[in-house]
Order: C-alpha cells, then structure tokens, then sequence
C-alpha cells in the first residue's frame, strides 16, 4: 500500500513536474533575482539584455537607442515615469517628421485635437457628446474623409484634408480610448492619457494595450513591483526571439526546402489555371494557420515586453490560442488588444442597448456588431488612402472578400458562444484535442478569405475553398 | 434584494466554470488580471441585470465597475440609493 502510495506519489510529482516545466524559467519569482534587478547594477544588467534583445527586431542601433534611453530613464528614476512617457511619442512624432513641416503640424494639431476633445468629454461627462464620445468621433472621421473627398484633386485644400485623414487614422482608436476613460481626472493625469496616446513600446492602429484607464489598473506601484514587471518584459522578449527564430526555421523548412506554396500563391495558381495539387492546397492552409498565430505572437510578445518595461504589467497579446477549445476563446486569445477594441467599441454599446427581453438575439446581434460592423468599418478606416486613390464606393465594393470573411467570423463567434453555454464534453480527446483540431480547421477555412491585397473577387475564393473539397464550378 | 455572499458565490462560479479554481478575494481583479473575459463579463451584466435591476444603458458602463466583488456591491448600492 504504501509502494503503491509512493509510486502514485511519484507519478504526480513527475506530472507536476512536466506541467511545471518552463523552457524560460519564471525568473521573476526567484526572491534573489527579484532583489538584484532592484539595484543599479541589476537595473544596468536588465536595460543591457532587453536592448541586445531587441536588437533582434531593431536592425539600426539608433533606433534601439532611442527606444532604451526613456527605458532607462524610467527604470532609475520610477516617479517621472509618467512624464518621461508623456512626452516621448511626442518628441519622437517632431524628430522624425521636421522634415515634412507640413506632416508635422497637422499631427501636432490632431493630438491637440485628441487632448481637447478628452476635456470636453470629461468636463461634460452628461452632454449628447460625453455619453456617446466614440460615435461622434467615428462620425466626424468619416465626414472628414467625406470632405476630403470632395476636394478638388491637388489642390491645397485636398492636400491638408488628406493629410489632417492620416494623421488622424492613426490616433483614431486611441483617441477613443481616451474619451470613455470615465474615472479620469484631466487636470492630474494628462500624462498618463498622453502616454497612451501611440505609446513608446508600439502599436499597431490598434492600442496595446488599451488605453489610460488600463494602463492605471497595472502601473507597478513600488520598486519590487517594478522589478517583476520587468522581468517578466525580459521573458517575453526572450519568447518572442525563440518563436522568430522557429518561424525562420519553420519557413526555410515549408517554403524553401519543401516547396509548399503560400495561401496566396496557390489561390492566384488556381485563379489562373494553374492549380497545385490537392494536397498542397491543404498543407498551405494548415501552415498558413499556424503563420498567423508565429507573426501574431512575435510581434504583439515584442510590444508588451517593452510596454512591461516601462512598468505596466499588461497581459499578452497572443496567449496559447492552441489550447482554444471554442472558436470565441481562439477569438479571445489569438489577437486580445483588436478583440478588446471590438467589444469595447462595438459590442457593448449593441448588447447593452438593444434587444435586452431576447437573451439570444442581443447576444446574436452584438457579436455581428461587433465582428461584422465593427471589424469591417475598422479596417475600411485603416485603408483610407485607398478611398483617396479610388473613391469611396471602389473602397466598399473591393472589400467584399472581408465582408464575407468578416460574416463568416462573427456566424461562428455567435455559434461558440450560443454553445459554450452547454456543458463541455470530459476527458484529454473529446474535451480538449478534438474542440481544439475544430477550433483549428475553423480558422484554417476561414482564411481562405483573409485576403489584404484584394486581387481577387469573391467568386474565385469560393471556387478555391470548394476545390479544397472536390467540387469544382 | 441579493446581497454580497451572492455576488461573491456567481462570481466564483464563473471562474469555476472557466476552469479558476483559485481563491477569490472580494477585491481581486477580475476583468483586468484576465482571470475572466468578456463574455463572461457579459455574465455578470446580465446577472446584475435581473436581480439589481442595473440598466447599463442608462448609468453608463465601465468594466472598472464590475472588476471585483467589491466593485459590483459598490456599484448595486449606489444604484439602489439612486433609485
């Protein structure tokens, strides 16, 4: 009984321990590194890996320098922390756009714009314009593309509305954040709103990591704090380069040494005649989904680390969406910040608003308010040079592929959801391997249609998703 | 009238159903610390909803107000005194 005790024992212990295993060891829960990264020379050591680890990313040293001069800054000297970031992107936007006056003053004039219209948003919290900030914003936005449209071609006012349309696409859903950031306080902490406002570490057009209001919640509040926070940064960035460095692999791997064509060279191939095997057409779209999550993950790991950096515990971008057993969790953990952004800007206000007596119609109707509406207008917003260059209704009819992509996405988000409200099946295969190939085969169908360049219509990526399943038309 | 043991035990049992079996403090961040997401914030609207009688569209949504017990019971009382 008692061998059979130790055995069992034993067992668990080598179960933990496999479970417990960690290829990056959790440092920042070792008390003698936590202490050491507290001292300057801990704090010097710390700067020096997480700049040589960026330079993986940052070819030119300039750039990785400008980058760990406010890193430090911030690490020495914690209570200007909120100055030092406030005033960074700032600095930046002048230094590399005093070249371009022009360019310079108009996205000088868009943070003004951003700083005012957060005033009157917190000033007025119970005014048409305080209880709905991101619609008028959104509004406004597309009545400025509208009036920039309607410009005469090369004229001067064409070139400043164009140019006031891109300066402000990029600050538009920080913007945002910054107008329903309720518990604000304008006169204290303007900084911490500026330092939101495209922020040191990096953004896409979507904010990493949301805005103030996040960033509050997670400041570290003392030197140990501090510490942690960078040390878990430094892992990060540490996972980000062992990902970059498999996806390189990965690649020289799949698509040099074993010819295995992109998604978007083997749907032009079938567009033209010329299809690859069936096979093949399989094999790229089960590597293509496992692209996206390398490119997601090294890029949105490689933002939060340096956000972390800078103090504030944000959670991670991309977080083991293998383990996804429902398409709304691989959602979830695939691309956090962009869901985050969908559901604060579009899902709430539709499920909160509308349909309340119908528990799965509002559910139904916020979730294509937000992965349909809210995800389309995202990226036709993004693309704005493409309504310049084509007009407006050109821009619509060529994203139709999205639409669909789009549609298709939010019909199986609001199915996991419906779903997941019955109970999950137990056990390693049904409960978790056999949702998790599912979630998979999902999304590797459905990137059939996740298309950027749009070269093609519609028609054609639904004539290479039916080959993919021997029909032919 | 639900009372703070009840918003503490549906909490619980939403982190219990999304595989948390953790303590839960009345001040632990919920939202934020990403041990719930939001569709189980959703949840808790819902929850807060039918038994508090909350209109959201009304008293203006922040995830801050539901990010702990805490919060919640801060948020329900001063929604019932409004009221």
């Amino acid at each position: 009984m008692s061998g059979m005790a130790t055995q069992t024992g034993f067992a668990n212990a080598k179960a933990n321990g496999l479970a417990e295993f960690r290829l990056i060891p959790r440092i920042e829960t070792f008390p003698a590194v936590v202490s050491f990264a507290q001292t300057p020379l801990g704090k010097v050591a710390l700067l020096a890996v997480f700049g040589l680890g960026m330079r993986v990313f940052i070819p030119d040293l300039w750039s990785v320098l400008t980058l760990m001069v406010p890193l430090a800054l911030i690490t020495f000297l914690p209570e200007y922390r909120r100055f030092v970031l406030a005033i960074s992107p700032i600095a930046f936007v002048v230094v590399q756009t005093n070249s371009d006056p022009p360019l310079l003053g108009l996205t000088l004039a868009v943070i003004a714009s951003a700083v005012f219209l957060y005033w009157c948003a917190m000033r007025w919290p119970r005014s048409r314009f305080g209880q709905r900030p991101v619609l008028f914003l959104l509004t406004g936005f597309v009545a400025l593309i509208l009036l920039a449209r309607a410009a005469a071609p090369r004229s001067l006012p064409y070139l400043i509305l164009w140019g006031l349309v891109g300066a402000l696409a990029s600050y538009l859903w920080f913007i945002a954040y910054a107008l329903t950031d309720r518990n604000s306080k304008p006169a204290k902490e303007l900084t911490l709103e500026l330092t939101a406002l495209r922020p040191l570490w990096g953004s896409t057009n979507t904010p990493f990591p949301k805005g103030a209001a996040y960033l509050r919640r997670i400041e570290a509040k003392n030197s140990e704090q501090l510490a942690i926070v960078q040390l878990k940064g430094l892992k990060l960035l540490l996972w980000a380069i062992l990902l970059k460095v498999c996806q390189t692999l990965w690649n020289r791997f799949f698509h040099q040494y074993l010819l295995i064509p992109t998604p978007d060279q083997s749907l032009a191939m079938s567009v033209h005649g010329t299809p690859v095997a069936l096979h093949l057409r399989w094999a790229c779209q089960l590597l293509a989904y496992f692209e996206l999550i390398f490119t997601f993950s090294i890029f949105g790991h490689r933002i939060i680390a340096c956000c972390r950096m800078a103090g504030f515990n944000a959670l991670r971008n991309t977080y083991r969406p293998l383990s996804s057993t429902t398409i709304m969790e691989f959602f979830n953990r695939f691309y956090y910040y962009f869901k985050e952004l969908l559901v604060d800007f579009f899902f709430y206000p539709a499920f909160l608003r509308y349909w309340k007596k119908h528990k799965r119609l509002r559910m139904v109707f916020a979730t294509f308010a937000a992965a349909f509406f809210g995800n389309s207008l995202y990226h036709l917003l993004r693309d704005w040079q493409f309504v310049r260059d084509n007009g407006l209704w050109s821009d619509i009819s060529s994203y139709q592929v999205l639409f669909f992509y789009n549609a298709f996405l939010a019909a199986g988000l609001c199915v996991s959801q419906l779903r997941k409200r019955d109970s999950m099946p137990a056990g390693f295969v049904r409960g978790r391997l056999l949702p998790a190939v599912g979630v998979g085969f999902f999304y590797c169908i459905l990137n059939v249609f996740d298309a950027d360049e749009r070269m093609f219509p519609l028609i054609e990526h639904l004539k290479y998703l039916a080959s993919l399943f021997f029909i032919h038309f | 009238m639900k009372g703070r043991a009840e918003i503490h035990e549906f909490v619980q049992g939403l982190l219990t159903a999304s595989g948390d079996d953790g303590p839960l403090a009345d001040s632990d961040s919920l939202l934020f610390s990403g041990r719930l997401q939001s569709i189980d914030a959703v949840e808790i609207v819902v929850f807060l909803e039918e038994n508090f009688g909350i209109d959201f569209a009304q008293v203006g949504f922040d995830k801050e107000q539901i990010d702990s017990v805490d919060a919640i019971c801060t948020l329900t009382e001063t929604v019932t005194k409004s009221n």
